[in-house]
């Protein structure tokens, strides 16, 4: 089911929340709403399950206005941060309220009951208390239970925040895998940008209550609009190094140290303050463009290494390399930037 | 109005109800009552107006005239159209018509006048007994007649052919009014009653040293348990915190049986050859002292408990570290644990102070404010006065009126304890807003 | 905390001798039910179940059966619990949670309610008992002192109220329920605790009343065991302690088993702090 959010306006008291916000999401897509800890995510999530009331705007879905129609007509499941599954009923009775309320015959409920929890593997978990299951497993239940009534759309707010790393990893590709199996639309909320990366279609990266960029991760990761999106994406993150123009080329601040700036660019006037970003896997020692320095940072990663290396107006770069380079902190390095790829942004911090 | 608020508001109604009901309209009534002279002479529904033998004591009381008195009692003899259609019917048309064409209109002040001036008629009856009948026909009185109105009366009494100038009319109706009526000499009334003064000082001073009693108790029974192992600290707290759960009829029971003339007391200091006597009604000092030790041991239940909850989250690394640290017990508690008990010695000393302010279960049951008085608190006064005393005569206006000053202090304290206990915090805006 | 730095028996022995006087009016009050005493000894010594003939025997004229008075006893503090909870879980939910208009007005008021006690009240709830007809009913003291007790009963539940998960409750709307549905299906089971403890309270706080009883019910059908008590002892101008203390203890037998069974649900409510 196609969602669409028109002109959103939210304000608690007379704190605006989130202002104009319109986004579309498609049928069976997964989007995720992206970003750092009080940007408007949650409320935009509340906003989409009717929990919230919109104080401006429209939402749509498919074809039909549900701006005014309760959460409970809306026909959206939702997984909430922490699971929020009824401490005083067993497993099956959890999974089966929804059903429940709607009044359906029991041996209806018991089919669809052991269905969903074949889908997400907890069938023999069903007769326990929701404080004798792991996190992984808790997890699994508020799944089966938003998808047991086969909504039009799954919300799944911070589902992973809960978890262990090793579980994270394991639940991020079932809850893929599931809502791939039901072709259903959903939106996850997360600030955590591996999760978005790796389990969404798109990626909507929200910043003080707007949508700053929507677009796929890959597309977002090669292609940030502004410092703010390049600085999100990546792990490591990537590197700024602040300067101005000076004869069509890039002087770094307090130095004599200058760069050509990548082709098919704009360049800003003479003496402009212009931002370069370089990620992490673009700064080698192989490539041309050489900027000298000296390592300040060694952190060895297992499979890789990653270095810092101070530039001699203080400026840091960032480089990961495979295991065996080999550099010691304190070493006088001239290491290259791949020109092509370094990001430029203008003075008020979007991409040029 | 949004369907959300219904839905709130139809949660809160049967509260709200109930509430109204029993507190809001009592405390409106308590106010509205302290200011009428309501007792059990008035009765609590409307009265009349009589005039009788006691309300003319009352009249001359309250500074009638001595005549106006005498002639409201006195009866009289009128001749009108009502006394001759009697007359016809008792003693014939004739003897009625004459009395009608001679007499009408006059007044005599004695029946021996009016008797005297039928035996001038002609067609009276014949004998003295039909005479003496006949005149009391003519008979007037207002006394022993219930009006329901001043109006009423006053009709009556003019009819009666008194003459009452204004001033007189309404001191009448005032004095003789059976019924309860409005007045704010309650207030004035409290200020005279000559042991109020003590009364309030009794209520400071009971507040004050129960207050003391309790929390101190309290706080040494806290600290005390704290440093005994569990199963120990278990059964001295159970000692202690029984008082509260038991009904406080049986709680004072116990008392009344240690200090009885042949109860525990008497009999173990017989054996020193003290002669047996109540050590709780004996003097005004040994009842203040069982009014502090049953209401002090009773409030220490409570402050028991809270502090001990208190204590109890004091990390216990820090009671390790003064310890390593050298610090004595007495140090320990003084430096680490009393401080940490600032805020809950201060919850009771205000939620305590109100409501002792304003019980005297424990008091009624033990002295019931005596000997002599010498116990009796602010609370137990209203309680006596309007509902409980000797006399007999309950003065319902003049008991709300005193409970109407603790209504005063209630309030004014309430409001500082909101101010105290940080309000807004508890105020939490829903987060589901359908 | 016990420490091996201190030594305890110094705090026995302080804490022992002043539980004495309360240690020594419990056991009398046992002993002396089941005992004779002779006049002017401490010691009791005969075995005796005499004191108890109040259960058995016909009660004397004027006086009402001891099993009529439990039985209004216990009818009063049931039906009071009864009112008292359900007034309580939906007002202190409504404060905790729903969309109200005038909320602080609300809560504010049922704080201050909450300073108001028992005397302020009663004469004119004594007056306006007698004029709808109710004085001398069991119906009026028990509606009254439910009411009396209201305020600490939704102040004690909004508290457990506001400890329940808002998510919980988003969950169940957003799984069809109702918000009645929500409230009576998924949140009432999450605060039973707190339930079951204000019922606790309240059934003994109202077993244990006796002013209310004695001012608004004063009479022998509706008399309740406290004000029976109180006129025994009161009417007796020889008293027999020994009976007193037979009736009361009969009178407190409930209240203690309720403590030892239910001791941890009501440290929650005394704990969390009222109650004059
Ligand atoms: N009920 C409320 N009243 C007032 N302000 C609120 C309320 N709920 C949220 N906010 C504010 O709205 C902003 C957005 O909140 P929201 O919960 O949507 O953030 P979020 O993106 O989900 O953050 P997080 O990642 O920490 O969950 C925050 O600044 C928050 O303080
Ligand atoms: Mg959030």
């Amino acid at each position: 089911m196609r969602i669409s959010i028109e002109n959103f306006t939210k304000s608690f008291g007379d704190t605006t929340v989130i202002e104009d916000m319109s986004l579309e999401i498609g049928d069976g897509e997964m989007l995720a709403l992206l970003g750092p800890s009080g940007c408007g995510k949650s409320t935009t999530l509340f906003a989409i399950c009717g929990i919230h009331r919109m104080n401006a705007g429209r939402l749509m879905f498919g074809d039909t206005d549900v701006t005014e129609v309760s959460s409970q007509k809306r026909n959206v499941g939702v997984v909430f941060q922490n699971y929020a599954l009824y401490p005083h009923m067993n497993v099956y009775e959890n999974i089966a309220f929804p059903l429940k309320v709607r009044k359906e015959s029991k041996a209806e409920v018991d089919r669809k009951v052991q269905e969903i929890a074949g889908l997400v593997h907890i069938g023999e978990l069903l007769q326990r208390r929701p404080m004798q299951l792991s996190g992984g497993q808790q997890q699994r239940v508020a799944l089966a239970r938003a998808l047991i009534r086969k909504p039009d759309i799954l919300l799944l707010d911070e589902p992973l925040a809960n978890l262990d790393a090793k579980l994270r990893l394991e639940m991020r590709s079932e809850i893929r895998r599931i809502q791939l199996a039901t072709g259903i639309t959903a939106v996850l909320v997360t600030h955590d940008q591996v999760e978005a990366m790796s389990m969404c279609d798109r990626i909507a990266l929200m910043d003080k209550g707007q949508i700053v960029q929507l677009s796929t991760p890959k597309d977002m990761y090669e292609n940030p609009s502004s410092d703010f999106v390049a600085g999100f994406l990546g792990n490591p993150p990537i590197a700024f190094l602040d300067g101005t123009v000076a004869d069509g080329e890039f002087r770094l601040a307090n130095s004599q140290v200058t760069l050509p700036v990548p082709s098919g660019i704009e360049i800003p006037g003479e003496g402009a303050p212009m931002r370069f970003g370089v990620r992490p896997e673009f700064f080698q020692p192989g490539n041309p463009l050489k900027v000298p320095g000296k390592v300040s940072f060694v952190e060895t990663q297992g499979r890789e290494e990653l270095y810092d290396v101070m530039l001699e107006n203080g400026a840091v770069l960032r480089s990961i390399q495979s295991q065996n380079a080999g550099f010691r902190l304190g070493q006088e390095v001239s290491w290259g930037i791949e020109q092509d790829r370094v990001l430029a942004f203008g003075p008020d911090g979007n991409r040029l | 109005m949004r369907r959300a608020h219904l839905l709130g508001l139809g949660f809160l109604s049967p509260a709200l109800a109930i509430i109204l009901m029993l507190f809001l309209i009592p405390v409106l009534l308590t106010v509205m009552f302290s200011f009428t002279n309501m007792s059990t002479a008035t009765g609590i529904s409307g009265g009349a107006y009589e005039i009788n033998a006691a309300s003319l004591r009352k009249l001359a009381d309250a500074g009638a005239q001595e005549s106006f008195v005498e002639t409201l009692g006195k009866e009289s003899f009128v001749v009108d159209d009502a006394g001759i259609t009697a007359a016809a019917a008792a003693y014939g048309e004739q003897f009625a018509n004459e009395v009608g064409s001679q007499m009408l209109g006059e007044r005599f002040s004695s029946r021996r006048d009016l008797e005297r001036a039928f035996r001038k008629l002609k067609s009276r009856p014949r004998s003295t007994r039909d005479i003496k009948k006949a005149a009391n026909l003519f008979k007037r009185s207002v006394l022993n007649i219930r009006f329901e109105t001043a109006g009423g009366l006053v009709g009556a009494v003019t009819d009666n052919g008194i003459e009452m100038t204004p001033d007189q009319q309404e001191l009448l109706t005032k004095t003789i009014y059976t019924g309860w009526t409005w007045t704010s000499d309650n207030f004035a009334l409290m200020a005279q009653i000559p042991y109020v003064w003590r009364v309030a000082g009794n209520t400071v001073l009971y507040v004050v040293l129960t207050l003391a009693a309790s929390v101190g108790l309290g706080l040494f029974l806290a600290i005390t348990t704290f440093y005994l192992p569990s199963s120990s600290a278990t059964s001295f707290r159970a000692i202690w915190f029984l008082p509260r759960i038991l009904p406080n009829v049986i709680f004072v029971l116990m008392w009344k049986w240690l200090a009885w003339d042949t109860g525990f007391l008497s009999s173990l200091f017989a054996n020193f050859g003290v002669p047996p006597r109540n050590w709780m009604l004996d003097t005004g000092v040994n009842a203040w002292v069982f009014i502090v030790l049953i209401n002090g041991i009773v409030g220490a239940s409570l402050g028991m408990i809270l502090f001990g909850s208190a204590i109890k989250s004091i990390p216990q690394s820090m009671l390790h570290a003064s310890e390593v640290d050298g610090a004595s017990r007495w140090q320990q508690i003084c430096y680490i644990i009393l401080p940490q008990l600032r805020w809950p010695i201060m919850f009771i000393c205000a939620y305590s102070t109100l409501s002792l302010l304003t019980s005297f279960e424990y008091i009624l049951l033990s002295t019931d404010g005596g000997p002599g008085g010498a116990t009796e608190v602010w609370s137990l006064m209203a309680f006596h006065t309007a509902l409980d005393n000797y006399a007999g005569n309950l003065q319902y206006g003049l008991g709300a009126a005193m409970a109407l000053m603790l209504v005063i202090v209630g309030i004014l304290a309430s409001l500082v304890y909101l101010r105290i206990f940080n309000f807004n915090d508890l105020v939490a805006k829903p987060r589901i807003e359908q | 905390m016990t420490s091996s730095n201190f030594r305890s028996w110094p705090l026995y022995l302080i804490l022992t001798v002043i539980s004495m006087p309360l240690v020594i009016m419990y056991v009398y009050l046992f002993v002396d039910t089941v005992t004779d005493t002779t006049a002017g000894s401490l010691i009791p010594d005969r075995f005796t179940l005499h004191h108890w003939r109040f259960l058995w025997e016909e009660p004397e004229t004027g006086r009402v059966s001891i099993w009529t008075v439990t039985l209004n006893t216990f009818i009063f503090a049931t039906c009071t619990t009864l009112i008292n909870v359900s007034a309580s879980v939906t007002a202190g939910y409504a404060l905790s949670r729903l969309n109200l208009p005038f909320k602080r007005f609300f809560l504010g008021g049922i704080l201050t309610l909450h300073a108001f006690p028992t005397i302020t009240l009663i004469i004119s709830i004594f007056l306006i008992l007698q004029m709808i007809g109710l004085y001398n009913t069991l119906i009026g003291v028990i509606l009254v002192k439910a009411a009396l007790e209201l305020p600490l009963g939704i102040w004690i539940m909004k508290g457990f109220f506001d400890n329940v998960p808002w998510e919980i409750e988003m969950a169940g709307l957003q799984d069809g329920a109702s918000r009645f549905t929500v409230w009576w299906k998924l949140v009432l089971p999450q605060v039973q605790p707190g339930v079951a403890a204000l019922s606790v309270f309240v059934f003994l706080s109202a077993w244990s009343e006796f002013i209310l009883p004695q001012v608004l019910a004063p009479s022998g059908s509706a008399q309740v065991l406290s004000t029976y008590l109180s006129n025994l002892i009161f009417d007796d101008m020889k008293p027999d302690f020994n009976m007193f203390k037979s009736v009361g203890v009969f009178y407190a037998l409930p209240v203690i088993i309720i403590y030892l069974i239910f001791n941890k649900q009501l440290m929650n409510i005394y704990g969390g702090g009222t109650k004059g």
